[in-house]
């Protein structure tokens, strides 16, 4: 199967992307093959969370998946449009909470948080949020503006 | 408190913001080192030929350099590769670029290295098992000896009360910025260019210039979003090796670290030993003796300026009689030692601080009183003799022990509070120039340096030009340019950027507002102001809109230009106390008290840090948001230096743990919230009379972590990281 070429649905547009060797990851297709550079390359080694995108609507680390493992999946990066809802409200408690600061492990964050919201039919408690954060690294913030931005996204729920 | 919005949080939010790591040229290599097998070793023979001979790759070895380069500063002192000599594994011995990564390292694994290992000096306490005499000076591992001392320190140790002696050891941290070391550099016509992810374009471009023996006009570093710096983007790294394969392949070409390599190269703060002596009589300090060794990995001899800067902070912000203090940067076969954050201060104030914590409880002294007593306050005079400027420590560590006691009433058993103060010099550091330009609607500030996460230039710099102007924030952009067109600055580290490029601003302002007055006949400086959405300038009755104040060529070349500069005068300090070796004088201080609450468990020796809180010294604050956030994070980055990491290298100088998997930060559950407070009024050299932030918040952090363990379980603890197997030792559980 090396070398053959892999459908993908990337924020809504399809794509066939050819001639992907057997070991390429996710993380790379998307970066290199795509141009989407959105999705951050920090550890590759699924430590960091940096790389988080998701695939048929679950958090993935994209550095530890294999493009020809997931043919005809829909991805979802961080430079999907305000269509997706999760996606636009895990944003909008960032940017109120200002949840940021480098920025590299923001889309890593913004879609592991988004990938709970999917899977819970956009409803999640703090607690569930949080562990789901947990294992997304950040060495800015010391991780108080994204708790808070957490906290926001569990009590604009209720 | 709600932080407010970034102004970039946009682009971050839609991965539009493009970094180090994703500069993307059309026809690019990839690069890769070939790394040194040995951690000590001679060359014996390196054969290119079969890397030269695959398709589409450059290869870089030492014996092209001089047909590549022009002659250079720098040459013997710092090769860009190991010519014969191999100091450190994984030194770079040649450069390798191709169409992909996986060719550049097919081509790095064809090239033959012969090597002949030589002994390995992996560990500081090999190289001098005792402490080192004086006349260590000469010693070949030694990079820098300094000494001073002052007043009659035989005399108060021998009428002292007690003298207590402890010694202390500190770990090797990695900086850990999430995006590694990444650039792009391209050869244009007679330029050198390169595009990186850099806490200092000039600071880069001025390396560049002695590395490769290229003019600085012919060089030109432009700036990338950085995914965080921390010290470790300061000076160049990849950026002449990128240049050299671009020159060499005429072709653009990316050089990126993997993750590891960052572990393996990156320049930080490596392991130190410290001897602490103190004479106490009648309850007060009389003398403090503290000897230090560094390691400085492969520093070059005579060029270290952590020891000379760093064995002050060992004496701490406390008054005392006398004192000696003797430090060596000892050099090993590690890469060399590079800035952490306030590099080294943590772990001199965990020293201190844990140490004057002992001294006091050996006297049976409330330990937090007894240090209150003995710290600076402004004009007190430091050991080496400087007389200390407004200095917010004393009121800050006052609030400390309130906040301390309050939570001291609703403790249970395990559980344990402590108190941690510390400073650091901060200021405007080297010089930087500002330049504005006003529009007839909106105010552009050119600059040089990138925002590197901090908020320092976004915020930070946009808050000072609105309060200068008068001009709202919203009506401000930051606009970044290259080294050949943006103003100078030295760059952004040392907690100096809003501090110098503040100065730098508001100077600017000033002559802006000078000439608006002029051209409404008057004189002074004219107010900027909003009416009806229209940008307006005033002096006292008269007003007139900016857009009617700019002349033809200023409109067309977009406005009203004026340049501010900042370049501080140097501060001294006595050098008759200076014995050997270079000591550094103290611009800002700026203090930092910290509180921690602890749980340890007692049968692992686990210590869970449960509430927070962080005062300080700051001057004045100039965006709450952005400095609450300094905060925040150094305090997290500092837990990780209290508690789990640790860089460990074997006895041949391998990096075991080069992985965020075993290298440990801090994570979101580790992480507890922080109160902060700010301590205004005691003025520093910024704008306004702000201080440096950056980087004084992490300064207190192990110290306080340690110091909250002790009373929550009696384990003294003298080395970091507080790891739970320290502390069970320190608890005679192992």
């Amino acid at each position: 199967m090396t070398d053959a070429a892999v459908p993908l649905t990337v924020n809504g547009h399809a794509h066939s992307v050819r001639d992907v060797p057997g070991p390429e990851r996710l993380l790379d297709t998307l970066r290199w093959r795509l141009g989407l550079k959105g999705t951050k390359e920090g550890c590759r080694s699924g430590a960091c969370g940096a790389c988080v995108v998701l695939v048929d609507g679950r958090a993935t680390l994209s550095c530890l998946t294999l493009t020809h493992d997931v043919p005809g999946a829909q991805i979802t990066t961080i430079e999907v449009g305000p269509e997706d809802a999760a996606v636009a409200r895990v944003r909008a408690a960032f940017a109120q909470e200002g949840a940021l600061q480098c920025g590299y492990c923001t889309p890593g964050f913004v879609l592991t948080l988004a990938g709970l919201l999917h899977e819970r039919g956009r409803r999640a408690a703090r607690e569930e949020l949080l562990e789901a954060a947990g294992g997304n690294l950040c060495r800015c913030t010391g991780y108080a503006a994204i708790v808070r931005a957490v906290e926001r996204l569990a009590t604009e729920d209720r | 408190m709600t932080a407010a919005a970034r102004p970039d949080a946009g682009l971050k939010l839609t991965g539009s913001a493009p970094y180090g790591t994703d500069l993307d040229v059309p026809g690019m290599l990839w690069a890769a080192f070939v790394p040194a097998p040995v951690a000590h070793g001679r060359l014996r023979g390196l054969d290119l030929g079969a890397a030269r001979a695959l398709p589409g790759v450059t290869v870089v070895g030492p014996d092209d350099l001089p047909g590549l380069l022009g002659p250079r500063e720098r040459d013997a002192e710092r090769p860009l590769l190991v010519p014969d000599e191999i100091l450190y594994r994984n030194q770079p011995l040649a450069l390798v670029a191709a169409p992909s990564l996986a060719a550049a390292r097919a081509a790095v694994a064809a090239v033959r290295v012969d090597v002949e290992p030589l002994p390995v000096v992996a560990d500081l306490e090999s190289v001098f098992p005792d402490w080192p005499g004086s006349d260590a000076g000469a010693h070949p591992q030694v990079a820098a000896h300094v000494h001073a001392r002052h007043g009659d320190l035989a005399g108060e140790f021998r009428r002292a009360d007690r003298v207590l002696a402890e010694t202390y050891r500190t770990a090797s941290v990695h900086q850990v910025a999430l995006e590694p070391h990444a650039c792009v550099a391209e050869i244009r016509g007679s330029t050198w260019y390169v595009h990186t992810s850099t806490q200092s374009p000039f600071g880069v471009r001025e390396d560049l210039a002695s590395l490769l023996g290229v003019p600085e006009e012919s060089l030109v570093v432009d700036g990338t979003w950085v995914g965080g710096g921390f010290g470790g983007k300061g000076g160049s790294f990849l950026e002449p090796y990128a240049l050299l394969l671009a020159r060499a392949s005429g072709r653009p070409v990316r050089f990126a670290l993997t993750y590891e390599e960052e572990f393996r190269l990156g320049r930080t703060t490596l392991p130190a030993v410290i001897r602490m002596e103190t004479a106490v009589r009648d309850g007060s300090i009389r003398a403090r003796r503290v000897r230090l060794l560094l390691d400085v990995g492969n520093s070059l001899p005579g060029r270290d300026f952590a020891t000379g800067y760093s064995i002050g902070f060992l004496l701490g912000p406390y008054r005392t009689e006398a004192f000696e203090v003797e430090g060596y940067a000892v050099r090993t076969h590690k890469p060399p030692f590079g800035p952490h954050r306030a590099p080294f201060a943590p772990q001199c104030a965990f020293v201190v601080e844990s140490h004057l914590d002992h001294v006091a409880r050996e006297m049976n002294a409330d330990p937090e009183t007894f240090r209150l007593q003995h710290l600076w306050v402004e004009g007190s005079t430091t050991p080496m003799g400087q007389t200390v400027g407004p200095f917010g420590l004393r009121p800050a560590f006052e609030r400390a022990m309130t906040t301390a006691r309050s939570w001291r009433a609703a403790l249970g058993p395990g559980q344990g509070v402590g108190i941690a103060g510390g400073f650091w010099s901060t200021g405007t550091g080297a010089g930087g120039e500002a330049r504005l330009r006003l529009g007839p609607e909106r105010l552009t500030v050119l600059e040089g340096e990138r925002e590197i996460g901090s908020g320092s230039v976004l915020a930070g710099l946009t808050a000072v030009a609105a309060q200068a102007t008068g001009i709202p924030p919203d009506r401000i952009d930051i606009v970044y340019g290259d080294t050949a067109t943006a103003p100078f600055d030295s760059g952004v580290y040392g907690s100096r950027t809003v501090g110098a490029l503040g100065r730098a601003i508001q100077e600017a302002a000033v002559r802006l507002r000078r000439t608006l007055a002029e051209r409404l006949h008057g004189q002074g400086q004219a107010e900027l102001v909003v009416r009806e959405g229209t940008l307006v300038a005033t002096l006292g009755s008269r007003s007139a809109p900016v857009a009617e104040l700019l002349t033809e060529a200023e409109r067309a070349e977009g406005g009203l230009v004026a340049d501010g500069r900042h370049f501080a005068a140097p501060n001294h300090l006595d050098e008759d106390r200076v014995v050997a070796g270079q000591f550094y004088p103290y611009n800002d201080f700026a203090g930092s008290v910290h509180v921690a609450q602890v749980a340890v468990d007692r049968a692992t020796g686990q210590v869970r840090v449960e509430r927070y809180a962080a005062f300080q010294d700051i001057g004045t604050v100039v965006d709450l948001g952005s400095a609450q956030a300094q905060v925040e994070g150094a305090v997290a980055m500092g837990l990780g230096t209290a508690l789990t990491e640790e860089a460990i290298w074997t006895d041949d100088g391998r990096l075991v743990n080069d992985g965020l998997l075993d290298y440990r930060i801090p994570t979101l559950g580790e992480v507890p919230p922080v109160d902060v407070t700010f301590v205004e009024g005691y003025a520093g050299a910024g704008p306004n009379g702000a201080k440096g932030l950056g980087e004084p918040p992490i300064i207190p952090v192990p110290a306080a972590v340690a110091i909250a363990t002790r009373a929550a379980c009696g384990a003294h603890v003298t080395e970091l990281p507080l790891s739970a197997e320290r502390v069970a030792r320190a608890l005679k559980l192992l």
